[in-house]
């Protein structure tokens, strides 16, 4: 079997659902998702964070990573900074892209539930950096003072007006900074519903299915090789493939792209009554309620390979972070325990666009901790290339040419 | 707690008759079951002291008896943890256990051999969730802890041998029975014939069954099964059909039944969520489920790691004796506690025994085969995953949408995301996905940790043993 494609989008994480989407809006463009189902899938493993401004500044899963980040030293390729304990604060681009793809998501919502009666539970919750202490004030004002910019986006709360707004948080709370555009969808619905609008849109989607190589011609991509369906043959490759990424682009360009899993591990509640009304984050962990009223406490940051087991200590260190902050867990169960690999880069910044030198191969990986929140602009970004049109972010940055030794 | 003790996980026939095995030859164990009694669901009786179970019959009550003799002779040599449920694994050869004070504990193994036996496979039909209607296995544990027998009248549907044998323990106990209806055709079971006469004393004990049953005047439909549950907020009738050789019912010849009490058998799914989480290699079984796989050992895809008893499929309790025996033979052969001679000596004398034992489960299996009849059961409203109200319609739609497989289907519709983990829908969202896509392996829940949920507050103390 041959089957030929415009394009064929490597990996069906929220990152190859949300190309899918935006390119089947494409008249007239022939596409293939493939995914092999991989455990490890970072998509379906995430809290579902929107944190544009929270992640940016090293809150929610980067708070863990900047903690930990001096000893498991993920930050090989910039030692100095690694060693800090100030918040790890992420270039002005990034702050950018992930602002865009922020604001994208109430009209993305309302299009997928109008046009495709999938829902992927938007909802507008704020973050809270909970402070217990002096220490984790000097952290929250350090943050502030350096997106000054962004002061509409900051709210205070001091130890009264938190718990007026989150009643069930720990009386040893002092206070909280807020970020009032990040928001929560629930991830592994989202990317479905990429999937299912995008399939309605007409694309073909090989689920179950391994991409085992690359056809080339000299510098050009001809197609994929999968152990189930053969050949496939396409225009343009997009390397949607996560933490499997160094792979795809070793086999389309013969260079490996500075991509390596870092797993997470969560803890879920059972459903729970109403406790939280916005997202959490503490120094320890964040805690959010999800749209059927599980609490999702994450994660930790792990550079353990490829292994997606959960491990007793670290779970139980989410666990006691979370009842520290909402004393009244104590009294609920923990319902499962995940993990999941973020396809990590050494600037945690993803991998986007074009590759100098190489006809029909696209990058659209290496989106670490923050794929769910950056996936509509990469679906957008990814759209602008395939079809000619003007990219809407400079991309620049994120380009795989800033890598010493690549290109 | 030794790290130098084997770990037996499951106190059931396959679980005591490894303990047996391993001290009779020198090597203490310790031994984790979740209830407060050894014996597994199958021997366990009463809870209380002084219930006398002669109602279940003479031939069970000595079973049960030997079983438990044989147990309390080596029983202080075994470490025996009741109460205590494994709901993980830790790191470095341990086992992650809640115990009753819903406490943590990691209890070190130096091998292991799972025998966790089974759990009953749920069929959905419109009013299933009804009070009153029960999976067959759970009435028959009612009436075996002496405590309880159902309501009222009693109506079993199913297939398969535990249908003729929780029937006569109901009458016995006391219960109405008012109708058995087996799903296969009694012309099916002749055609076994060869099969099951590998074990004749399972026939005659079949044959005595029967005609206990016709002594009590209790009526037996073969090629009859359910249709619906009614009722407002109990049972009080149940719908039954003719089913013809696929399990479709024939709506035109139904009838009504008042029943305050429905007992549903349609088989046994091995319990796999700590062989699952182990990381031991599986297969799909013919019946459809997951298994881990073994040697002849009875050892997994990991040395020292041993498997034994309804978990490696569904054999009874005599297989699971002959295989808890092996796995502990393959650990005192290792341990040179026995010799290699000896050792292999032995295992073949049980996989003889062995052997006769799965032709005739072969012969049952085919006779009590599921047809893909059940399958049409459930209305387009009828709930599938009980703790995420995942109805049938749900299903239908994500599989008219392309979904193939059950992580896909777990994510667009939610089933097995619950408390139970797909313990109860598993078995018909495998079924329908192998029977829509034609695969036969379409995947299966991951079990994830802790396999039972646990109290947050049961982390705050937990304290490492070793
Ligand atoms: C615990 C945890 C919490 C997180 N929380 C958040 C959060 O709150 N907010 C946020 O924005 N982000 C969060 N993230 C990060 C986010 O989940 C990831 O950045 C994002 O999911 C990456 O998506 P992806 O599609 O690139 O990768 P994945 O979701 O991993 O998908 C890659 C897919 O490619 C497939 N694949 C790989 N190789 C092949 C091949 N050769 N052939 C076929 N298919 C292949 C795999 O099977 C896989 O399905 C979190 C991550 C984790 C682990």
């Amino acid at each position: 079997m041959n089957k030929k494609y415009d394009v064929v989008i490597v990996g069906g994480g929220v990152i190859g659902a949300a190309c899918a989407y935006y390119l089947s809006k494409c008249k007239g463009l022939k596409i293939a998702l493939i995914d092999s189902k991989r455990s490890g899938n970072a998509s379906r493993a995430s809290a579902g964070g929107l944190w544009a401004i929270g992640e940016s500044v090293g809150l929610g899963c980067g708070v863990i990573f900047s903690r930990k980040s001096s000893s498991i030293n993920v930050n090989e390729y910039d030692p100095v900074a690694a060693k800090t304990i100030t918040p790890h604060i992420l270039p002005e681009c990034f702050f950018n892209l992930a602002l865009a793809s922020n604001a994208l998501y109430p009209a993305l919502h309302e299009e997928l539930r109008e046009v495709y009666d999938v829902d992927f539970k938007f909802e507008e919750t704020g973050l809270k950096f909970v402070m217990y202490d002096e220490e984790d004030r000097h952290y929250a004002e350090h943050i502030a003072s350096n997106i000054s910019y962004l002061s509409n986006n900051l709210r205070w709360l001091d130890h009264n007006e938190l718990r007026d707004s989150e009643p069930y948080i720990s009386h040893e709370a002092i206070g909280a900074i807020e970020f009032l555009c990040d928001h929560q969808v629930n991830p592994f619905r989202l990317t479905d519903a990429y999937i299912e609008a995008a399939r309605q849109n007409g694309i073909d989607i090989y689920m179950n299915t391994n991409v085992t190589n690359v056809l080339r011609v000299g510098q050009r991509v001809m197609g994929v090789v999968t152990a189930e369906k053969g050949e496939i043959s396409c225009n343009t490759l997009i390397n949607a493939a996560g933490s499997w990424a160094a792979d795809i682009s070793e086999w389309a360009t013969g260079i490996r792209l500075p991509i390596k899993p870092i797993k997470g591990q969560i803890v879920l509640s059972e459903k729970l009554p109403r406790f939280l009304h916005g997202c959490v984050t503490t120094s320890d962990c964040y805690i959010v309620q999800k749209d059927n009223g599980e609490i999702l406490i994450g994660s930790t940051t792990e550079d353990v390979g490829y292994d997606t087991a959960t491990s007793y200590p670290e779970i139980a260190t989410l666990v006691k972070g979370a009842m520290r902050c909402i004393p009244e867990l104590r009294h609920t169960n923990v319902k499962r325990c995940w993990a999941g690999l973020r396809p990590g880069t050494p600037d945690e910044l993803p991998i986007l666009g074009l590759l100098d030198g190489m006809d029909g191969y696209i990058n659209a990986c290496g989106h670490f901790r923050t794929g769910i929140l950056t996936s509509a602009i990469t679906g957008v970004i990814t759209q602008s290339i395939v079809c000619g049109e003007p990219i809407p972010v400079d991309i620049t940055p994120f380009l795989a040419t800033r890598f010493n030794g690549v290109n | 707690m030794n790290k130098n003790y084997p770990v037996i996980v499951g106190g059931g026939p396959a679980g005591i008759a490894a303990a047996f095995e391993l001290v009779s030859n020198g090597v203490n164990c310790t031994l984790l079951d979740e209830s407060p009694r050894v014996g597994g669901v199958m021997f366990r009786g009463p809870y209380r002291q002084g219930v006398k179970l002669d109602y279940l019959g003479i031939k069970f009550r000595h079973s049960m008896e030997a079983l438990h003799a044989q147990f309390a002779s080596v029983q202080n040599k075994v470490d025996l943890q009741l109460n205590t449920r494994v709901v993980g694994v830790g790191s470095n050869s341990r086992v992650i256990a809640l115990n009753n004070d819903e406490r943590i504990k990691e209890i070190p193994f130096s091998e292991m051999i799972i025998t966790t036996g089974c759990h009953e496979r749920s069929i959905p039909f419109p009013g299933w969730m009804l009070p009153g209607v029960s999976l067959l296995g759970g009435v028959q544990l009612q009436i075996k802890s002496g405590v309880v027998k159902p309501m009222g009248r009693t109506v079993v549907v199913g297939s398969g041998p535990l249908l003729l044998q929780v029937s006569c323990q109901l009458v016995m106990s006391g219960a109405e029975v008012v109708g058995v209806y087996e799903a296969s055709q009694f012309s099916k079971l002749a055609r076994e014939f060869i099969s099951l006469s590998n074990k004749p004393q399972m026939i005659l004990d079949g044959v005595s069954m029967l005609s206990y049953l016709k002594s009590k005047c209790i009526p037996i439909h073969y090629g009859w099964g359910i249709v619906r549950a009614l009722g407002k907020d109990e049972l009080n009738q149940v719908m039954l059909a003719p089913y013809d050789q696929n399990w479709f019912h024939d709506l035109k010849k139904s009838h009504i039944v008042e029943a305050e009490t429905l007992a549903v058998g349609y088989g046994l799914i091995p319990r796999t969520q700590l062989s699952q989480q182990m990381g031991l290699s599986h297969n799909y079984n013919n019946d459809g489920c997951l298994t881990p796989t073994i040697d002849q050992w009875q050892q997994s895809s990991q040395r020292d790691i041993y498997v034994a008893g309804n978990l490696t499929g569904i054999l009874g309790g005599e297989a699971a004796v002959l295989q808890g025996r092996i796995a502990a033979l393959a650990i005192l052969r290792k341990r040179k506690n026995i010799s290699k001679e000896m050792a292999e000596e032995r295992r073949e004398h049980y996989k003889t025994k062995l052997i006769r034992v799965m032709r005739f489960r072969q012969g049952i299996d085919r006779y009590s085969f599921r047809g893909p009849g059940l399958l049409s059961l459930p209305d387009a409203a009828t709930i599938i995953c009980r703790c995420e109200h995942v109805i049938r319609k749900d299903i239908d739609n994500a599989i008219n949408q392309g979904v193939e497989d059950l992580t896909s289907l777990k994510m667009r519709t939610r089933v097995g995301m619950g408390d139970c983990q797909g313990a109860m829908c598993v078995g018909y969202c495998s079924d329908r996905l192998r029977q829509e896509t034609g695969r036969k392996d379409v995947g299966w829940i991951t079990p994830r940790f802790p396999i039972d949920p646990i109290p947050f507050s049961a982390f705050e103390v937990a304290k490492e043993l070793s």
